[in-house]
């Protein structure tokens, strides 16, 4: 009976598979919270147009931004290599183009802390489906980080996919299918010669078990006597033929192809977009997280250099957009897995005229602490935070400036 | 007729457990001892086939990984190194049983043979089919002709020292020549949005790798400075004698699995 109950209690987990949400994750949560928030900062990104058919293409662009409240434990790019990346499911796109200030991202960089870049990827459609979409910026020594993703859709049939472009050399190939015919060629020969040799040995059964018993009673002294001139005739005819083989295989080779080049790599160079000058300063007095009501409390000194008032508009940590809906007004979320509190942020005494040295408070507060995992920020080792803020002047430009430092957990 | 005494226990209480008993071999003919020996045969080697087909695509895996999984891993300096130094090890050790045992010359070629069958039953069904990569781009190298090579120059030479110094050179040696026509498509260059890079180098950053940045590829680090541009020569080389010397070593250790100590002791 204890079987069948066994069995039952198997059938039954079966269940959650079958009824389970599905999962499209590229690692949203996985990643510790004081990682998330303190590497890289992503804003601003779009994915144009969301609904494409294979072969067309479509533009993801943005901004991102290393932080200078970067882990210590961790590789970061200014001193490691940096690749910008895109998180998909595969090739069911390929990529054209990807650059970054302008800079083409084919090869690897590195990027300063504190510093801000424009991206932007164009990518063809290549394999039909639905897709969440993640730009990707990968730091050797550390892995990939990915910034907030959204769903883009391809339709029509992969049979239709072509991807042709010209060599140096002028010739105009396709990249799906080239060099197959060699590939084919040569497999082909190489298989036929093996089976030959495997044929030679093994055309009349029984081999195994009479050499066997033969190699038993010979003894390892005369076992050789086993090998007869016929096979060692063959034996000569596979050498030197396989050797005469190569050897043509290579010179047809370079009549073939007689322009080549080893395989590329190297590094890029790019600067980082200017500053917006010291139109806002901040000073970070009291950073709080307030465990039960899933709060983040950061008391600021702001100072306004500019020439116009200016407001707290968003909070932005780990992905996560917390709104100050009074200056943002309402923000919509892209899709059903936009990472958006629309009114996640509040702000007290919210209006620094020019000139002014205020000291401000900011409440950011949202389930999305719990449900992205970012309440485990108090298992970190170092208790630390990052965080962009975007501050608006009556006109409505917007400045950037990064806030960070040390957080204090609040129990109760 | 085939008979085997067998004075075995007996459980019957109308037998004498003292009674001489005569069994019916499952052999009583030499044409049935041909069948079966022939059955042997055709059970055997496709069971090894898959077997080391198995083994030699997950040592390959572990040991060389990506540098053969991807047509722009294939580089000069260290894909002609680390694959055959890797790969030697089967043929080794199957070369050295199947000659010890049977004095049969083609262990190197039946590895070879089962790698490239479970390499691309691998590269198509999880590269190309399940993860969507084009097959050209993914598709195995070659190193049946080096493996029949092996096994020939055991058979002329009859001496594992001189397959080692000659065989497993050669099997080094050769391991980029006799895989020339398949990568030279690959190498044909492009300019692409003004930087310069190989086809390979293209389908790289074109087929999206989440997981593979373009910096994790080991290409031409360092220099042989004194060499000029003939890095694949020298590595050529280089790989002849590291396989020479792995040869040896698996070699041994084909001779070591080849005592039949132990089933001795089971029978």
């Amino acid at each position: 009976m204890m079987y069948k109950k066994i069995i039952g209690i198997l059938l039954l987990s079966l269940t959650f598979f079958t009824f389970g949400e599905m999962a499209f994750a590229h690692g949203e949560r996985a990643q510790q919270a004081g990682l998330r928030m303190r590497t890289l900062n992503w804003w601003d990104i779009e994915v144009t147009p969301k609904k494409v058919t294979v072969n067309e293409v479509i533009t993801i662009k943005g901004k991102f931004s290393p932080s200078v409240w970067w882990p210590k434990h961790m590789a970061n790019p200014s001193e490691r290599l940096a690749y910008l990346n895109i998180g998909v499911p595969g090739p069911v796109f390929v990529r054209i183009d990807s650059r970054v200030n302008g800079v083409p991202m084919i090869r690897s960089t590195h990027f300063e802390l504190g510093k801000t870049y424009d991206f932007e990827i164009k990518l063809k459609a290549r394999t039909p489906g639905r897709y969440h979409m993640h730009p990707v910026l990968s730091v050797h020594d550390t892995g990939p980080i990915i910034g907030s993703g959204q769903w883009v859709e391809i339709t029509g049939d992969q049979k239709n996919f072509e991807n042709k472009v010209t060599t140096l050399t002028g010739e105009v190939i396709d990249l799906e299918t080239q060099g197959m015919k060699e590939i084919a060629t040569w497999h082909l020969f190489w298989v036929a010669v093996g089976l030959a040799w495997m044929f030679y040995w093994f055309r009349k059964l029984p081999v195994l078990m009479p050499r066997f018993k033969e190699v038993e009673r010979l003894g390892p002294l005369h076992a050789n006597d086993m090998i007869s001139m016929k096979d060692m005739v063959v034996g000569v005819v596979f050498f030197g033929g396989i050797l005469i083989a190569i050897a043509a295989s290579y010179v047809w080779t370079q009549n073939q192809y007689p322009v080549t080049t080893p395989l590329q790599t190297g590094e890029v160079e790019v600067a980082p977009l200017p500053g917006q000058g010291d139109v806002v300063q901040i000073k970070m007095l009291d950073a709080r997280y307030r465990l039960p009501g899933r709060s983040f409390k950061v008391d600021l000194e702001v100072t306004n250099n500019g020439d116009s008032p200016i407001r707290l508009g968003e909070f932005l940590t780990a992905n996560i957009r917390f709104v100050n809906r009074d200056v943002m007004g309402d923000v919509q979320p892209i899709d059903e897995q936009d990472l958006i509190a629309k009114e996640g942020l509040v702000v007290d005494d919210n209006l620094i005229q020019p000139g002014e040295m205020r000291k401000i408070t900011l409440r950011a507060e949202d389930a999305l602490w719990e449900t992205m995992r970012l309440t485990s920020l108090v298992y970190d080792p170092d208790s630390r935070f990052a965080a962009m803020l975007f501050f608006f002047d009556g006109e409505g430009k917007r400045y950037h400036i990064e806030v960070g430092g040390q957080m204090m957990p609040t129990f109760s | 007729m085939s008979t085997e005494y067998l004075p075995g226990e007996v459980h019957d209480d109308e037998l004498d457990p003292n009674e001489i008993r005569y069994v019916e071999g499952a052999v009583r003919n030499s044409a049935e001892q041909l069948a079966a020996y022939k059955n042997i045969d055709l059970a055997t080697l496709p069971l090894l086939f898959l077997l080391f087909g198995g083994i030699s695509v997950f040592l390959f895996a572990l040991t060389v990984g990506d540098w053969d999984f991807w047509m722009d891993w294939r580089d000069r300096r260290w894909w002609p190194l680390v694959t055959p130094f890797s790969l030697i090890l089967l043929p080794s050790v199957l070369g050295t049983f199947m000659w010890l045992k049977f004095r049969l010359p083609m262990g190197a070629t039946f590895a070879t043979m089962s790698f490239l069958a479970a390499s691309w039953a691998s590269r198509y069904a999880n590269f190309h089919d399940f993860a969507g990569f084009p097959l050209n781009f993914v598709s195995p190298s070659t190193w049946v002709g080096l493996g029949v090579v092996l096994d020939a120059t055991l058979l002329i030479s009859r001496s594992f020292y001189f397959t080692g110094f000659v065989g497993a050179f050669l099997f080094g040696l050769l391991t980029y020549t006799i895989n020339w026509p398949i990568f030279a498509p690959f190498r044909i260059p492009i300019e692409y949005n003004g930087t310069m890079v190989t086809v390979a180098d293209l389908m790289g950053y074109m087929y999206i790798r989440t997981a593979i940045p373009e910096y994790v590829r080991i290409i031409e680090e360092s220099t042989l400075r004194t060499f000029g541009e003939a890095v694949t020569p020298l590595t050529a080389v280089f790989a002849g004698f590291v396989t020479i010397l792995n040869y040896y070593l698996w070699c041994w250790v084909g001779h070591k699995i080849s005592v039949s100590r132990w089933m001795n002791r089971i029978i």
